[in-house]
């Protein structure tokens, strides 16, 4: 017993890299094997209290924390915008507690955390994507019972989640979702693609990087590990759409091949939403 | 070898019991009709049906009579998986004609039955269809349950059995909650036939609907077990229901079965004391 | 069960010594006996007419053979095909129904259909139920209901519609749509008028011509006499009397109906 006691003492008092102590990140990182283990599970884990308020991108944070070693390049992205006040709290953060290097060019970056996209480019294998997800549960508008939840991901059953796509296109002609897409994962679970929008849904599947999601709010981690098949749930004869608007360029760089975001202001204006790629491909321009 | 043999059955239950409280042979023989009660007095236990058997074949209709209270909807909820049986066993005969009891099934392999196998249509609507969801969407759950994917298939089989039941075309797109009470049942109906499962289930089918509904809707369920030649039990207290729909009957009081006969024979000939009041009455 | 075998060759239809007694519990469990001992024989192609004062259980026998009423003691032998004959009292209630409406007809009094039922689908059913495949069972039900002079405009109407002669005509039409081995018949031209009476008469006279055995219930003297080559009495629930019509007739003369 006392043994035991001297133990945890000293793991207590060894030098911490990062906020979390070494406990937190092990009971972390085993939910994460279990994610990788079993692709669009979502796993539930004991989320700490993080000096970022829920909703704030706690999970994704955790997740950072838990995987980040000395040899990482962090990139932090808030709507592909590494400038948004929220990514630079939380690089500022992650930064100063681990001395990690930071980056904006994803390519060079080995960890990406994000809020809202995943890079245009520059994720390869061995890079971990990590995004923040406040609503983890793919199933949340058609079922509100948690033992019903758990049995429709564990049977595979997953009719409730047909029935509100064929509403929906039935109700409006196409299926509106925007964010947070379902996608069925490795052909076996369905998942919350929140936070990112359509136009990144095509770049998930066999992707060479691995994503992993975090809520913290929520408690749940799950993951799309490399390689793995991601497809968008949808009818056979409703293709999947990806954002569009005709005739919308960049006025930065003049790009309408990346996901563009609209400025608001008296004449709309479009800029590229990732801004690292943007000031690149003005740069060839 | 038999000169005359009844078609195979497709449904079998045998000596199906359903024991609310503790199951105790005192307490069997403290119910039942002979003593008239369900409930047993020393153990408050409720025999709400026991040792019931019946066979049912392809385009078969069977019906469950009896008053409320007489173990018919437990029964039929027993067999469609809603309740969890105290004793006895149902089997079904699948498609590669072998005897699968049902009751050794797992809770997930049972509710997979409900899919294609076993479909049932309840007295309230409301249970057998979600209210906000409308009447395409509906039928469009057991499709999607079955595996359809393509839009335009599931739209065009859903308006096919809409039509079929005679739900109008242009309230295809409507939530079933704005539907009339016999309208709801047919959509209830189309959902239940869509996947043509061969055993469907009828509880009460038209009770509660006013007379010139409820004759339209058992027209369209007698038409429907005629042209799908599904396996039926359909459970009632009105013989008006049970003689239009069955060939063959079963009659239930306080849990057990009091007497078994061809429909025809019941209505003209019963025997057990219990079916003559109820016959009776029901002529009167 | 004892084998029990029909003597005669022809014989289709076997009554043993039936019985029929209702127990009444509901009205202090008093015993009617409707049938108390009554044999009887018919042969393919036979039209033997029951005869007998009202209770005398002319309908009562027709509904015992048929299992409407499930008989007291006593057993009913079919013949299935030469070598094979059955006992339909012993028979499960699922055995006994794949034999009628196929080897047994019965055309009742009384239209007892669905009252939505068109005519056509009525008679067409029976065709089904007679083992006809969809169309074969359409052009037989247009062919019955034709032969029986059922006006083409009431053939899809809803049956509650029609007169007590034309449910009449349905009837006969659904249960000779194609010959049985055996038809029971109770009263099944008295609600027509004499035209039509005329040619459901020539119709029920076909049918012994087509080797069906026919067990006839008739309220009327004249048609009994036309058609039948045998006429049983009864009294009773017992066998009166038997012979020719002639023999019979004379000696019903006495009887009040």
């Amino acid at each position: 017993m006392t043994d035991l006691l001297n133990e945890l003492g000293a793991a207590h008092e060894q030098q911490q890299f990062g906020i979390l102590d070494e406990y937190s990140k092990r009971e972390i990182r085993r939910a994460i094997l279990t994610a990788v283990a079993v692709p669009g599970y979502q796993v539930p884990f004991g989320s700490r209290e993080m000096p970022v308020a829920r909703g704030w991108g706690s999970g994704g944070l955790q997740l950072t924390l838990a995987v980040i070693s000395p040899s990482d390049v962090i990139k932090v992205i808030d709507q592909g915008d590494d400038q948004g006040v929220n990514a630079v709290n939380l690089r500022r953060l992650i930064v100063q507690s681990t001395k990690v290097p930071e980056t904006t060019t994803a390519s060079d970056a080995s960890i990406v955390q994000s809020r809202h996209r995943i890079p245009e480019d520059g994720l390869d294998e061995q890079d971990i994507l990590i995004l923040q997800v406040p609503v983890p549960e793919p199933l949340r508008g058609v079922e509100r019972d948690m033992r019903e939840l758990s049995r429709m991901h564990a049977e595979a059953d997953y009719s409730k989640m047909w029935v509100s796509l064929y509403e929906d296109k039935v109700r409006n002609g196409v299926i509106t979702q925007t964010t947070g897409y379902p996608c069925l994962v490795n052909d076996r679970y369905v998942i919350a693609t929140t936070p990112i929008p359509r136009w990144d849904i095509p770049r998930l599947d066999q992707s060479p990087f691995l994503t992993l999601f975090g809520a913290g709010r929520e408690k749940r981690i799950y993951a799309v590990p490399p390689y793995t098949a991601v497809t968008p749930l949808t009818f056979e004869d409703v293709p999947f759409e990806v954002e569009h608007t005709p005739g919308a360029s960049c006025s930065q760089c003049g790009s309408n091949k990346t996901f563009l975001v609209e400025i608001p202001g008296p004449t709309s204006r479009w800029v590229c939403s990732d801004t690292d790629w943007c000031e690149r491909n003005s740069g060839k321009a | 070898m038999k000169p005359v043999t009844a078609p195979d059955w497709v449904l079998k239950v045998e000596n199906l019991g359903k024991v609310f409280g503790n199951l105790s042979t005192h307490g069997i023989a403290n119910t039942g009709p002979e003593v008239g009660t369900s409930k047993d007095s020393v153990s408050g236990a409720i025999v709400a049906a026991w040792d019931v058997s019946f066979e049912v074949a392809a385009g078969e209709a069977l019906g469950v009579v009896g008053e409320s209270g007489s173990g018919k909807s437990t029964v039929m909820r027993c067999i469609a998986g809603d309740q969890v049986a105290t004793s006895g066993a149902v089997k079904i005969r699948t498609t590669r004609n072998e005897q699968l009891d049902i009751f050794s099934l797992s809770a997930a392999e049972r509710r997979q039955l409900r899919v294609n196998k076993i479909a049932v249509v309840y007295q309230d609507p409301a249970e057998g269809l979600e209210m906000n969801v409308t009447a395409g969407g509906n039928i469009a759950s057991p499709l999607t349950a079955a595996g359809w994917r393509n839009f335009s298939e599931i739209r065009g089989r859903a308006s096919e059995l809409l039509n079929r039941t005679e739900v109008p075309l242009n309230r295809m797109d409507d939530a079933v909650k704005s539907f009339s009470g016999g309208m709801r049942q047919r959509v209830q109906l189309a959902k239940a036939i869509a996947n043509r499962p061969p055993i469907v289930l009828f509880d009460e089918p038209t009770t509660g609907l006013d007379a010139s509904v409820a004759a339209g809707v058992l027209d369209l369920i007698r038409g429907l077990l005629e042209e799908y030649g599904l396996a039926a039990v359909v459970v009632s207290h009105d013989f008006s229901v049970i003689e239009m729909l069955t060939t063959r009957c079963i009659v239930m009081n306080h849990g057990r079965v009091v007497e078994s006969a061809l429909t025809d024979q019941l209505l003209e000939d019963p025997h057990h004391p219990y079916s003559q009041k109820l016959v009776s009455a029901a002529r009167a | 069960m004892t084998q029990q075998i029909i003597e005669q060759k022809n014989v289709v239809l076997e009554v043993r010594d039936l019985y029929k007694h209702f127990f009444l519990h509901t009205i202090d469990s008093r015993c009617v006996k409707a049938l108390n001992g009554v044999s009887l024989s018919v042969a393919a192609g036979e039209h033997v007419a029951l005869a007998g004062t009202s209770g005398a259980g002319k309908s009562s026998l027709l509904k015992s053979i048929y299992r409407t009423y499930k008989p007291t003691n006593g057993s009913v032998l079919l013949r299935l095909d030469p070598e094979t004959y059955v006992d339909l009292v012993s028979l499960t209630d699922a055995e006994l129904a794949t034999l009628r409406g196929t080897k047994i007809g019965y055309v009742s009094q009384f239209l007892r259909a669905q009252p939505r039922r068109s005519p056509f689908d009525i008679v067409m059913q029976a065709g089904i139920q007679r083992g006809m495949d969809r169309q074969t069972a359409k052009d037989a039900a247009a062919h019955s209901l034709q032969r029986l002079n059922l006006d083409e405009v009431l053939w899809d109407v809803s049956a509650s519609m029609l007169s007590g002669g034309e449910k009449q005509r349905v009837n006969l039409a659904a249960g000779t749509i194609s010959p049985p081995q055996v038809l029971l018949l109770d009263e099944p031209v008295s609600a027509l008028d004499p035209a039509n009476r005329e040619s459901a008469l020539e119709l029920i006279g076909t049918l012994t011509s087509q080797g069906v055995a026919v067990l006839a219930v008739f309220h009327d003297i004249e048609a009994m006499r036309r058609l039948a080559s045998r006429i049983i009495v009864l009294r009773n629930g017992q066998v009166d009397f038997q012979g020719s019509p002639t023999e019979a007739l004379s000696n019903l003369e006495g009887v009040a109906r």
